[in-house]
């Protein structure tokens, strides 16, 4: 018999949906801007590809906000000590456990796993990228900055890195996102806001 | 989910292949030619001559670049020779059901620089066309005519481009009113 | 009600006046027959000049009695022109075009047209009276000219507005004073210049007047720069922007500013970066005011196209709003080999063979040659100092020889990449000493080589006319020359689009020193990250199938 719970709020749906949509619009012309293919055309890409970053930007805001002023934020900082438990937990429960996926305990948001992955996310490629992007936009205000030493190239290096970082995390999150108590109990959580889990 | 990843995948690789083989699959055909745009032409011009045997004469020389930049903007240059047969084009135009074929009279062999700076003949697939309009036979003769439009003798010396206004009698051709 | 309108009536007036003027000296003007450059664009030049006139100037010089006169020869309208503008000789004493000398302050090079040598006609020493049909003064014949003589000078070559006053190569500088067969044995025949018509209509100088020399440099329309050519003397929109004649209507002495006569840019002493801003009219500052930046500053684009202002670090404003030169219809040369010269017809004769495009392919007096029109520029980095390689320097056979070659590197904080035209080339050289040639072409009827076809005559005499050391032994050199793109500048919408170069072996592939997002990808991190990827769709694949496995069993 499995129990409903509410999980995501309207805001955070919302918020998870589109900044998907956006990421995935911004590898697509990413990648394109950085020659792997040709789609929009290169112009097309680079003024997608920023417009899609200020949309980001500004749906972060919104969602930083909200984070704060729900306390939300405390969902996506595990503490040290959890993060290590359930780093060596899901290091090696993953592999015995395959088979049998792990029954679904947590009544908090997100599994260990999740908290895994996303602290990777928001520790790594965030930084990253949002660091990388934000120079990649500003290259006429380097020098200004006091960064005129910095390189278009290695600057377009740890963007890229990062991007393909980003490509991985969204596979593997795609993947996982079917590792819920049933095959779509995820999916339907994050569209509804209930997720169904084990008694 | 799945099904989204693979579909994304595919999505990439599926463009990739169709716009690599655009070219192909599309009616027209393109070559690198290794002169310029006027030795180009006016060797296509030359060759066309060369086929009087088969009704060929030139109907015209074309250079819409030139109203465009009159116009105020820049293309690079393209010269439009026109040549047609009325060997080939009297069996076409005497069906009802291929007089519609007119559309694609007189026969021209485009000559123009790309981006790249280099001199490219674009050309009708003559082949293929005709299969699909019921005229093989003819045009697989017009297939036959346009390589040796295109076939090139380096050890003859670059001859004049002949400048004839589009409708005009070919020069030295037959029939005088260019099809 | 019935107010009278006087603006009305003068500009009504003027009008008339303009049209009335215009068509009189039409009429005379037909029956010159070699008009600059084509008798329709020589009619709208003096139409515009002639309305200048009307509205502009303070001056009718026709009214002038020192005007009015039968005029013997161009020196004499000078005479006149001075005994008015008194310092007006004084000034262009001072100047490159008329000194064809010119020191370089920074490499010290001694440079001008009288010293350097280049891949097209190679030099002047011993060709003067041919080559100084291009020089602002009437008699340079040899190198005796005295460059003090203030009647000399040549006023009409820059100020004529008729467009009928034209000097002849041969003739030394002069225009033809008597009846006179040109081109050479083609039956047409020039009449007498008539100079107090010209002396009476002075104006500005105007494209036709810089372009009768500035256009034809290599001696002939569009041959040498590329970016300039007869098409700029009337040009529509697409070929020049600032200069199209039906819009804004540059002359070129609107960006080519002069004080005292002194012509600001120069080709020897380019400037390939100015990033101070725009040239303030009445600023003090000495800097080229025939720049980019000098009117559009160091910030030009806004809105939608703000992200160019970025590509300003590496690029030259040209590379991007100058996608292809020779773009008006004329071809220009692209090589030139010496080396084939001399070869005969078979009554033994000089030849010449025709191309397509109806331009000289061959000729007996100059070798082969090849041509373009529409072309892509070649990239490269450029600060502005070009090295030249005089009649002293050594050279290295075994390799294409750069005789101009332009300094710049991506590291050195002063360097752009801009468009060139590279002229390639085979000439003669100096085989034993391992130096470039002065040849002696046209003048000396006894070595000029296009007189007597004969090389070695033709060189010897060149270095014995310069004071130069020759080992007897001519050689053929394969040369290059790098011309900047400037001109011809294209409306916006015809820019260089991004992904021309933003793409693999796009225009500025081979430049080093840039990153181009969407051209220099990074080969070994695509593969590994897509690899990654793929290994991670494969492992959540079979361990998906693992559990859809097991779970079947489970289940």
């Amino acid at each position: 018999m499995a129990e409903r719970i509410y999980i995501f709020k309207r805001f955070e749906r919302f918020w998870h949906w589109s900044q998907a949509l956006l990421i995935i619009f911004m590898m697509l012309t990413g990648f394109e801007v950085h020659g792997v293919y040709s789609l929009f055309g290169f112009q097309a890409a680079t003024e997608l590809h920023t417009i899609a970053a200020w949309t980001l930007v500004s749906l972060w805001v919104f969602a930083i906000f909200w984070h704060f002023t729900t306390g939300e934020w405390k969902q996506y900082i595990p503490t040290m000590e959890k993060v290590d438990q359930m780093l060596k937990f899901y290091l090696t429960g993953i592999f015995t456990d395959a088979p049998h996926p792990f029954k679904q305990t947590t009544v908090r948001k997100h599994n260990p796993l999740q908290r895994l992955a996303y602290l990777f996310v928001l520790a790594i490629i965030n930084p990253l990228i949002w660091t990388t992007g934000w120079f990649y936009l500003f290259y006429g205000s380097w020098g200004n900055w006091g960064f005129g030493w910095l390189s278009l190239e290695w600057v377009a290096f740890f963007h890229v890195i990062a991007a393909f970082m980003m490509l991985i995390f969204f596979i593997a999150h795609i993947y996982l996102a079917t590792a819920g108590h049933t095959v779509t109990s995820h999916i339907k959580a994050m569209i509804t806001g209930w997720e169904e889990v084990e008694d | 989910m799945m099904k989204a990843v693979v579909g994304f995948i595919t999505g990439i690789v599926f463009v990739g292949i169709a716009g690599w083989n655009m070219a192909d699959v599309m009616m027209l055909r393109e070559i690198q030619s290794p002169y310029g745009v006027e030795e180009t032409a006016a060797r296509i011009q030359r060759n066309i001559q060369s086929l009087s045997a088969n009704g060929w004469t030139l109907s015209g020389l074309r250079n819409p670049a030139k109203a465009i930049a009159k116009s105020g903007s820049n293309v690079p240059p393209v010269l439009l020779v026109e040549a047609c047969s009325t060997k080939y084009s009297g069996p076409i135009l005497g069906e009802d059901k291929t007089r519609i074929l007119s559309i694609l009279m007189p026969c021209t062999i485009t000559v123009y620089k790309k981006d790249d700076g280099k001199t490219y003949i674009g050309l009708m697939n003559a082949g293929l066309m005709g299969k699909m309009f019921g005229v093989g036979d003819i045009m697989a003769q017009v297939a036959k005519d346009q390589v040796i439009f295109t076939t090139f003798d380096p050890k003859k010396p670059a001859p004049p481009l002949i400048k004839i206004k589009p409708g005009g009698g070919g020069a030295g051709g037959k029939s005088a009113d260019g099809c | 009600m019935l107010k009278f309108n006087y603006k009305g009536l003068s500009l009504a007036m003027a009008f008339v006046m303009s049209l009335g003027i215009s068509w009189s000296v039409q009429a005379s003007d037909a029956k010159a027959p070699d008009k600059v450059p084509t008798p329709s664009a020589a009619a709208d030049v003096f139409g515009i000049a002639v309305d200048e006139k009307v509205k502009k100037s303070t001056a009718d010089h026709s009214k002038f009695k020192e005007l009015q006169v039968d005029f013997k020869d161009g020196p004499a309208v000078t005479k006149a022109c001075i005994s008015c503008h008194t310092e007006a000789s004084k000034q262009l004493h001072k100047t490159k075009h008329w000194n064809w000398d010119y020191i370089n302050a920074d490499t010290k090079q001694h440079l001008g047209k009288k010293n350097v040598i280049n891949n097209f006609c190679t030099s002047v020493p011993s060709n003067y009276k041919f080559c100084t049909a291009c020089h602002i003064g009437y008699g340079w014949e040899d190198d005796k000219f005295d460059f003090t003589a203030e009647e000399k000078v040549d006023c009409l070559v820059c100020h004529d507005t008729t467009g009928g006053y034209k000097k002849l190569p041969g003739l030394a500088g002069h225009p033809n004073y008597k009846t006179m067969e040109w081109p050479p044995h083609s039956g047409k025949f020039r009449p007498p210049t008539d100079l107090k018509r010209v002396a009476q209509s002075v104006g500005k100088t105007s494209r036709a007047t810089c372009g009768a020399c500035h256009f034809r440099g290599g001696g002939g329309d569009a041959v040498k720069h590329g970016d300039l050519d007869s098409t700029l003397t009337n040009p529509d929109r697409h070929l020049d922007i600032h200069m199209d004649a039906k819009g804004l209507d540059f002359s070129c002495a609107k960006c080519h500013t002069s004080d005292s006569h002194e012509v600001a840019g120069s080709r020897y002493e380019p400037t390939a970066v100015d990033d101070k801003g725009t040239l303030i009219r009445g600023s003090k500052d000495e800097r080229n005011a025939a720049t980019c930046v000098a009117c559009h500053g160091n910030v030009p684009h806004s809105g939608e196209f703000a992200k160019m202002n970025e590509h300003t670090d590496k690029l030259a404003c040209q590379t991007c709003h100058i996608p292809a030169y020779a773009r008006g219809d004329k071809h220009t040369k692209m090589t030139w080999d010496w080396s084939t010269l001399g070869e005969m017809d078979e009554q033994g004769k000089p030849k010449k063979i025709w191309g397509s495009e109806g331009k000289v392919l061959y000729d007996s007096k100059k070798g082969n040659f090849t041509y373009d029109r529409y072309v892509i520029p070649e990239y490269q980095w450029f600060n502005g100092d070009v090295e030249f390689t005089l009649a002293d320097t050594k050279v290295d056979p075994t390799k294409v020889l750069k005789i101009n070659s332009f300094k710049g590197s991506p590291d050195d904080g002063k360097s752009r990449i801009w468009p060139t035209k590279v002229f390639r080339g085979k000439q003669m050289f100096d085989k034993g000493n391992n130096t470039l040639v002065i040849t002696s072409l046209s003048d000396d009827p006894k070595t000029a080589l296009w007189k007597n076809f004969d090389i070695n005559k033709a060189v010897e005499y060149g270095m014995q006319y310069a004071g130069r050391d020759f080992s007897g032994d001519v050689g053929w050199i394969e040369t290059e020359m790098s011309w900047p793109i400037t001109h011809m500048v294209a409306p916006k919408e015809d820019v260089v689009d991004c992904h021309q170069c933003h793409t693999e072996n796009g225009r500025l592939a081979g430049i080093e020193g840039i990153y181009i997002p969407g051209a220099n990808n990074t080969p070994l991190i695509d593969k590994l990250g897509f690899l990654a990827a793929f290994l991670t769709l494969v492992g959540v694949l079979i361990h998906g199938a693992i559990r859809y496995f097991m779970h079947k069993r489970g289940g």
